[in-house]
């Protein structure tokens, strides 16, 4: 079974990795939003799913990478690898002191803080008048599909592998203690301010890095695109649908959603949105806590 | 034996109208089992969340191992060698058993492989072994309670507070907690234990008690001074419920 699952991984990357050659514009370009949106559901994942900190404003993070990445690209003449690699870490950086702010509010306050957050962050960044002021900011020509393919990609396998490392740390159990009751969790000797903070800004790394790369895959970036609340919401969507605080939650969640979701367009585009939205509601309400965890209590009570 | 490993000096604290707790002291020693007693409401609990670091006294000072700890965060006064268990039993629901009591021990093992090896030596030593890989939410009351005293000890205290750990059990059960507690204290952990009634058991394994009321202690001292304490049987011991 393990070695089963294990070459069925390898297999799996190696026709994502060589999915370029052989794919068309359109279904590359298919390909490379699931990987977005799936890496996206990783990254939100840490912090909603492992620490339990539901949050509606990761897409700020998203948004500041890809406007660094455009102000590095545009007016410092910068690789875009390079500049978006810095667009993550800003992200990252950005999300300590407000993480440290942030975190002090729980549950729904928390969630509705971080949307307000994402408004500020996005009000913010846009009036730099170096970034067009809302306009938008042209970026010069540089990168293929294929690069930015590759660089989400790589991110995404990464954000798993990240994942796959919590879910096994001493981290992730501690992440995992703070999520069930915080309180008790800090009398049994568990930094949770800490390890709230860092959930959270790997939880900013990951799409702060995406975010460069989808800058240059629109090679124009404006305020609704980079911090597109569609992006936000549809993949926390597919970590709930997957299973929030799994390790392949997100995956499953993401794959499900993005083949039903292109089934059902394809098929009926009129009513496409109300059928996505009706078989969204039924398969959440059959399986509440998400596709992974029912299979694995399943699997248990074999 | 001599020197105080807790020292607790005129801690007060108010909720809104409500003075929990309008300055209590106490020393507990080395090894020792201290029972602090008192009716429902008197500030048990509250004094325990204030040693533990989850509540903040309005006035007073704690000190552990002659350091004050008034201020310092939660997980520093675990590190320091203070556990609690919760009167209000509060498994992580949705962690297995072991994962439970590991948590507590990783502030001692380098890696969580290590942690859950200390905390199934534990989980067996509670006797919930048969539980170990259920979610603690499958368990019934006793085991929970089992449960948070088996997370505390993952800590390796030097203190333990152990918060109403009696309540709910049967009378066979109680004197499996009581005999456990002496053997806490015979391996060098103290132990402050909380304990609303059963009297006997509190007799039987007290080296020293103090009594509390509305906030205040009212007497402290050694099981035979408190029993024929005036102020305590006129307050506690006279009521009819205290028996068991
Ligand atoms: N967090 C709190 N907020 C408001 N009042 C509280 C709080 N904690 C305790 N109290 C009050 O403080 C008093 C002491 O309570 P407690 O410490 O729980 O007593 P005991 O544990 O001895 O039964 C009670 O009157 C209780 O209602
Ligand atoms: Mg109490």
């Amino acid at each position: 079974m393990k070695t089963a699952l294990r070459i069925a991984a390898v297999v799996a990357i190696a026709a994502l990795v060589f999915a370029p050659l052989r794919l068309n514009g359109y279904l590359l370009n298919l390909l490379y939003t699931t990987v977005l949106y799936v890496a996206l559901a990783y990254g939100w994942n840490i912090i909603s799913g492992y620490a339990g900190y539901f949050s509606f404003g990761q897409i700020a993070f998203f948004g500041i990478g890809a406007y660094a990445t455009g102000l590095l690209v545009a007016d410092q003449h910068w690789f875009w690898m390079v500049a978006a690699l810095a667009g993550g870490i800003v992200a990252c950086a950005l999300a300590v002191p407000l993480g440290y702010v942030m975190l002090r509010l729980r549950g729904p306050f928390f969630a509705m803080g971080m949307f307000g957050m994402a408004q500020m962050v996005r009000v913010l960044v846009t009036a730099i008048p170096a970034t067009g002021s809302g306009a938008g900011l042209f970026l010069p020509p540089g990168s293929s599909l294929t690069g930015v393919y590759y660089w989400t990609l790589a991110i995404c396998l990464g954000a798993i592998a990240l994942t796959l490392w919590i879910d096994r740390s001493a981290f992730g159990l501690r992440l995992q203690a703070l999520r069930e009751d915080e309180q008790v969790a800090g009398t049994l000797g568990v930094d949770v301010t800490r390890a709230k903070i860092t959930a959270f800004s790997l939880s900013a790394l990951i799409p702060g890095l995406l975010g460069g790369g989808y800058a240059l895959f629109l090679t124009y970036i404006e305020p609704d695109a980079a911090f597109s609340s569609r992006l936000d919401l549809q993949s926390i969507v597919m970590a709930i649908l997957g299973g929030v605080g799994t390790v392949w939650g997100p995956l499953v969640g993401g794959i499900v959603m993005t083949q039903v979701s292109e089934a059902l367009w394809a098929r009926f585009p009129q009513i496409y949105l109300m059928l996505f939205g009706g078989l969204l509601v039924a398969l959440l309400l059959a399986l509440p806590r998400g596709i992974v965890p029912a299979i694995a209590s399943r699997w248990r009570a074999r | 034996m001599t020197e105080p490993l807790l020292e607790v000096e005129g801690i007060a604290i108010a909720f809104g109208g409500v003075q929990a707790l309008a300055g209590v002291s106490l020393e507990v020693r080395a090894g020792e089992i201290f029972s602090l007693i008192g009716p429902n409401g008197a500030g048990k609990t509250t004094l325990f969340n204030v040693i533990s670091g989850v509540l903040r006294p309005d006035a007073g000072d704690v000190r552990f191992l002659g350091r004050s700890i008034i201020g310092r965060a939660p997980h520093r006064i675990a590190q320091a060698g203070i556990a609690r268990t919760y009167q209000i039993v509060r498994p992580f629901g949705r962690l297995s058993v072991v994962d439970n009591v590991a948590v507590g021990a990783l502030i001692h093992a380098r890696t969580v492989e290590r942690a859950r090896r200390d905390a199934r030596e534990i989980v067996e030593f509670v006797g919930l072994a048969p539980y170990a890989d259920r979610f603690a939410s499958d368990l019934t009351l006793t085991q929970r309670k089992r449960l948070e005293v088996a997370r505390a000890l993952a800590l390796r205290p030097k203190l333990l507070l152990l918060d109403e750990v009696m309540a709910g059990l049967t009378p066979s059960e109680m004197d499996g907690m009581a005999d456990f507690v002496l053997g806490l204290s015979e391996r060098g952990i103290a132990a402050v234990c909380g304990i609303e009634h059963v009297m006997r058991l509190v007799m039987r394994i007290s080296h020293r008690i103090a009594v509390l009321d509305a906030g205040r202690l009212i007497a402290q001292g050694d099981p035979h001074a408190i029993q024929n304490d005036p102020a305590v049987i006129e307050a506690y011991l006279g009521t009819p419920t205290v028996a068991g």
